[in-house]
């Protein structure tokens, strides 16, 4: 920057960065007015942060070329990663030893004892992240009520101690039975190894999640352990990274729940951030659908290998509070690590733009969930592959441009798409295009059955939804899917290529805490459970300051996961803030039987309501945030690239359809689909007859006339 | 536009939406039922028929004691309530063992979808109940009356109309029947949900033809795997602990082209215990060990079993007669499958497994704090090593039934775990290890005596190992350090420890 030219205004600047598997994606806002700027690197395996600061100075950059005026004040930098991920899934994390019970030293190995496919003789089993000569027993029992029915003794603390000093690790892991209800000595352990091992990292399970199952909560305190050390070096060094380039502004993590917290507890509790990058993607989908005045949403997002799908009612996504990590079989349930976390309640599924297809045994073509994945990449490509992908059906439709993917960076061979379809067809006894709509098609259902299915455990009907589309493919498939769902609306999110970086900008300072103590309601010991809560908050807005949300106004939920006494699901329930006392009891009955209702339609006679595991979910206020695009190439007519042939559905052949580039159509625009509208990243694809507008925003909603 | 209406695309979208819905009406059920088998261990089965009770598509998840048994129940409804019989609203149920799926304790429904005013489907579910009143299940129950309370084929609902005399009968006659209860209209609401979601299809689905040409394609599919298993007729024999005495599994497989045939002559005859397999269950694991062995996509319908066929003497235990008891069923059912796969091993050296040992259990009940309850732990055991690998330790195989956490079970029954672990050592040596069994030992902390009932698997006939593998170590049972029998049941007091320890699966090649 040049010394000489003293500028004395500033201007202020949000910037968001988000390491993906491949590519790390940042975006800068300037606040107030809401443009924004994009920019995308290589991610940097080696150091991570090294992309950071890439993108950060580029951003920096391409703001300055406009404002010349005045100087860039960055106010925070919102950030998510999939560092933790990756971490778990090459399982490259920290030496680490665990603290248990005596007598349960195995159940890390042990398990549920299940297999997560049932004719698969040889199905792989995930490694435990702790090997049993790492896991230590100690003799001490809490029973179900939280009694200590074996106390921990001075010498059998001073043992323990001492082995694990010998075990040589660089973390460790506490999880001790009943911990949930009675941490006392899973604490005098954590301070004992503390005082004299002050390097050494320790998670305590209830302080990590304080929540009954022993496995499930094992396996989180221990996968929290095992990526701590390497987390907090990198949050570390990414800070003070930060600061070199915006020395005012404090860093922020994204964190599963669709909030962002503080470094410094982000680095304390670094399990948080395993589904940063996704939560972000639903959070730009549900900020681009409030400022569409729309509050119901399945948020859709489809890549290269995968397709993903969120419900969001009433302007919140939905949250699960136990998912899985590093699945050792990729789609399928019960094959990855549990973890308890609160996380946004997404589906995956094996349906990307690299999916292949195939003729199964029953002579059916089947699309997945093997994907050619970056490299070779799908035939079109030209760089090997041979399987015919659905990028390459979407090609041979007319969907995807030859020439205009990725900007034009990079040409699609159509011929090699053909050749790959006519193999199948010839097998089929088809025709090359009834194989690439079939592919298409199959996609398209695979993902919209994942969706039903998702949305009837959550007790919903679709066709209350809009969808919103986001990722490379999204765009491409999403009208088609919406008619499989009977959705009649759908929105496409400006830079749909950024990742989630608007929703790392749109997220809110958001903390969660969970305490379970299984009571039937009517035994429920009120004064109790004010207490915890009340230390629970406590936590909380320690936390939240510490995140810079202390200045804004905070919002409070309590959640009570309950369920009739021998049921095995919960029913979650929310209440906003208030007074602990017996006549909540009340209150919670009333609030458990309508969620129970509405996702039943009945309630159970005779049957006592129990309350399982408390929450605690403290967050600033929601904005809606409005960014602006911050191209100028807006022209003041629509103007038209050209006409492509593409695949009508309903029609069920080839016809000419316009095409716009998106960005040259400012908002008030409206076009009747069938129309395709081309981004750098993406295509928008509506194949039928809809009503298609360009919104202030330049997001594109598409109200689909035809089923 | 006719001719393509059931091509390979087609006919896979069309189907894809079938099962979908099932895993929809599926996915409603689980969470809603109160059975812990139903929601830890997938015990149960959402079918669709069509209108003669042929399948079409069943739930993802269902566990193999339903392969093929839904289907079959619906055509047992349909002896006794011939479709021209059948009102819009009526819904159908039955416990029985030989027309459902082996034991009382799996109630089935099903219920018919009208179109236009004819019947052209059937949404049929079964799930194990939370209780069914009689004794505790247990291997040394007698006959099928101590087992509970047998349900004919019945109609549940009439026209719409719940029959209260049906309903007031199964309260009555089970310890939880706001539970037992909650679970049936579980199974109504499914199948409600399913003619719900399965109407709007109807103007373009052809259920008829789609269904055929399913089972058409899955039979070829079938019959195409079988083909690659040289002819030929292979033996084997493994035997269970038994009681008095041993029992005698006998298979003898016959591959011939494209079809292949099971029969247990030579098996044990059928004994006064509960662990009966009845010609239905019999047919279901057999088909298991097939499909896992040789084709492992192929859907569960009839098509893909229609090669297959299983025989065994009338009143031996594998076709015993009433009232036979057959609450553990899987007991010995659970055998057919490594018998199966030791029979097969010579010919299918790449894909054979050494015996392992199905699960054990503990039930538990009585009244603590004045207040009663009931909680079931389940054990898996050491499987077979293969040529490729070890064999898994303490893995549910062939049933898929997860353990219950520690503190969970501690929430719902006064008793203390001391110790959940990997009894190293127990698997069999080989090139190829047998995996290793559980040490589960547990201690009753309950204020008054305490019932317990324990289903011990494989405690006095080790799993074999094969091509030169050495056995498993068999399974203990120990009250306060002594073996005890797992065949009665046992009153515990406050104090009073058990020990229970499952089988090592058998080891594969020489130790080297």
């Amino acid at each position: 920057m040049n010394k000489k030219s003293i500028k004395t205004n500033t201007y202020k600047v949000r910037l968001a960065v988000d390491i993906g598997g491949t590519f790390t994606d940042g975006l800068a806002v300037l606040t107030p007015g809401g443009r924004i700027w994009v920019a995308k690197t290589l991610t940097t395996p080696r150091d991570p942060g090294e992309a950071v600061t890439t993108v950060m100075v580029d951003l920096l950059r391409q703001i300055s070329a406009v404002r010349t005026d005045a100087l860039p004040e960055v106010t925070e930098v919102v950030h998510g990663t999939t560092l933790v991920t990756n971490t778990l899934i090459e399982r490259k994390g920290a030496k680490t030893g665990l603290v248990v019970t005596k007598g349960t030293r195995d159940v890390l190995s042990i398990g549920r004892e299940i297999r997560y496919e049932l004719y698969d003789l040889n199905l792989e089993i995930p490694k435990p992240l702790v090997p049993v000569e790492l896991r230590l027993e100690v003799d001490e029992r809490v029973d179900v009520e939280g009694h200590v029915v074996t106390p921990l003794s001075a010498a059998e603390l001073a043992r323990l101690t001492g082995e694990v000093g010998r075990l040589g690790v660089e973390a460790v892991a506490v999880c001790l039975l009943h911990a949930y209800v009675n941490d006392v000595h899973e604490k005098q352990i954590a301070a004992a190894i503390k005082k004299r091992f002050p390097g050494l990292a320790v998670s305590v399970s209830s302080g990590i999640a304080r929540e009954i199952r022993e496995y499930e909560r094992m396996s989180t305190t221990a996968a929290n352990a095992y990526v701590q050390p390497q987390v907090a070096d990198y949050l570390d060094r990414l800070d003070s990274r930060v600061h070199k380039l915006a020395p005012s502004a404090p860093l922020r993590i994204m964190v599963s729940s669709g909030g962002f917290t503080s470094g410094k507890a982000a680095a304390e509790t670094p399990i948080l951030l395993l589904e940063s990058g996704p939560a972000g993607g639903v959070l730009s989908a549900l900020n681009t659908a409030r400022n569409a005045g729309i509050d119901q949403i399945l948020a859709f997002d489809m890549g290269g290998t995968t397709a993903k799908a969120c419900v969001a009612v009433g302007g919140e996504p939905l949250i699960a509070h136990s998912f899985e990590c590093a699945r050792v079989s990729r789609f399928a349930r019960g094959s990855g690590l549990p973890i308890l976390m609160p996380s946004i309640d997404l589906i995956e599924i094996g349906a990307g733009g690299g999916s292949i297809a195939h003729v199964n045994d029953l002579g059916l073509l089947n699309v997945g969930p093997e994907s050619a994945g970056a490299d070779p990449g799908p035939a079109c490509y030209g760089q090997g592959g041979t399987g015919a992908t659905v990028t390459d059906a979407d090609l041979v439709l007319g969907y995807l441009n030859a020439d205009n993917f990725l900007g034009g960076e990079m040409k699609l061979r159509k011929d090699l798409a053909l050749a790959a379809l006519q193999k199948l067809a010839t097998r089929l006894k088809l025709t090359p295009t009834e194989v690439a709509w079939g592919i298409c098609n199959i996609v398209n259902e695979n993902m919209a059955s994942a969706a039903r299915i998702h949305i009837a455990e959550k007790g919903h009907d679709p066709r209350e939804f809009a969808m919103v589309a986001t990722g490379g493919a999204g765009p491409v498939h999403v009208v088609e899917v919406a008619r499989k769902l009977q959705i009649p609306r759908v929105l496409a999110t400006i830079a749909a290529g950024a990742g989630s970086c608007l929703g790392l900008l749109a997220a809110p300072a958001r903390v969660d805490r969970a305490w379970s103590s299984p009571t039937l309601v009517k035994d429920i010991d009120w004064g109790l459970v004010a207490k915890v809560y009340a230390g629970l908050r406590a936590d909380a807005e320690d936390e939240l300051k510490s995140a810079g949300a202390g200045a804004v106004r905070l919002q409070w939920w309590m959640g009570v996961e309950m369920r009739y006494a021998g049921q095995g699901h919960n029913v979650s329930v929310n209440l906003s803030w208030r007074t602990i006392d017996p006549g909540m009891a009340a209150a919670l009955l009333k609030e458990f039987e309508r969620c129970y209702k509405q996702l039943y339609g009945h309630l159970v006679p005779n049957a006592a309501p129990q309350a399982v595991t408390w929450r605690l979910t403290g967050r600033s206020v929601v904005k809606n945030h409005k960014f602006v695009w911050g191209d100028t190439r807006v022209s003041a007519r629509p103007v038209m690239r050209g006409k492509r042939e593409i695949w009508l559905p309903l029609k069920r052949r080839y016809a000419p359809v316009p095409v716009y580039d998106r960005y040259s159509l400012k908002p008030g625009t409206r076009i009747n689909g069938p129309v395709i509208l081309e981004e750098r990243e993406s295509t928008l694809v509506v194949p039928v007859a809809a009503d298609v507008r360009v919104l202030p925003d330049y997001t594109v909603s598409i109200t689909i006339k035809e089923f | 536009m006719k001719k393509t209406k059931l091509d390979p695309i087609t006919l896979e979208i069309q189907w894809k939406r079938l099962v979908s819905m099932v895993d929809e009406a599926s996915a409603a059920f689980v969470r809603t039922s109160f059975s812990v088998l139903v929601r830890e261990a997938n015990d149960f089965a959402v079918v669709l028929t069509d209108s003669q009770g042929r399948s079409i598509a069943q739930s993802v998840l269902s566990i193999p004691s339903f392969i093929g048994t839904l289907p079959a129940t619906v055509k047992h409804f349909l002896d006794k309530f011939p479709a021209k019989t059948l009102k819009p609203g009526d819904l159908m149920i039955t416990n029985d063992p030989w027309m459902g799926t082996g034991h009382i304790h799996d109630v089935n429904v099903a219920m018919p979808i009208f179109h236009k005013g004819k019947i052209i489907a059937f949404a049929a579910v079964v799930s194990h109940m939370p209780d069914i009143g009689g004794r505790i299940r247990n291997a040394g129950i007698r006959d099928i009356y101590e087992e509970g309370l047998q349900i004919p084929r019945l109609k549940l609902i009439e026209a719409g109309r719940p029959v209260q005399a049906v309903l007031e009968m199964i309260g009555q006659n089970v310890r939880v029947p706001e539970q037992t209860l909650g679970d049936i209209w579980a199974q109504v609401a499914a199948c409600k949900m399913l003619e719900e979601r399965l109407q709007p299809l109807l103007h373009d689905t052809d259920l008829d033809a789609l269904g055929a040409e399913i089972r058409r394609r899955s039979e070829a599919a079938m019959r195409k795997a079988i083909r690659t298993v040289p002819d030929g007729v292979y033996h084997a024999q493994t035997q269970h602990d038994g009681f008095e005495e041993p029992i005698l599994i006998n298979c003898t497989v016959t591959v011939k082209g494209e079809r292949l045939s099971i029969d247990y002559t030579g098996s044990s005859q059928q004994v006064p215990r509960a662990v009966n397999v009845v010609p239905i269950y019999t047919f279901a694991y057999s088909a298991f060990a097939v499909k896992a062995l040789l084709c492992p996509d192929v859907p569960n319908n009839e098509g893909s079993f229609m090669p297959i066929s299983t025989s065994a003497p009338l009143g031996s235990i594998f076709n015993p007669r009433y009232p036979a008891a057959s609450g553990g069923r899987g007991m010995i059912g659970h055998m057919m499958v490594p018998a199966i796969m030791m029979a097969l091993a010579d010919v299918l050296p790449e894909r054979a497994i050494a015996e392992g040992s199905s699960n054990s259990s503990i039930t538990v009940t009585g009244e603590h704090r004045g207040r009663p309850y009931a909680a079931v732990n389940f054990m898996n055991a050491g499987q077979g090593a293969t040529v490729h690998r070890d064999g898994f330790t303490m893995l549910s195989f062939p049933s898929n039934l997860s353990n219950t956490p520690i503190e969970v079970l501690e929430q719902m029954a006064p008793v203390r775990v001391i110790e959940r672990a990997i009894r190293r050592g127990s698997g069999g040596l080989g090139r190829y290890r047998g995996g290793d069994g559980l040490h589960f030992e547990v201690e009753v902390v309950a204020d008054t005596p305490m019932m317990a009932s324990m289903i011990m698997t494989r405690f006095r006939t080790a799993p074999q190992g094969i091509f030169g593998g050495e056995p498993g170590r068999v399974g203990a049972l120990r009250l306060n350090g002594k073996t005890i029998d797992p065949a009665e049941h046992w009153v515990l007091k406050k104090g009073d420890r058990v020990v229970m320890e499952t089988a090592g699966g058998g080891g594969y090649g020489k130790p080297v």
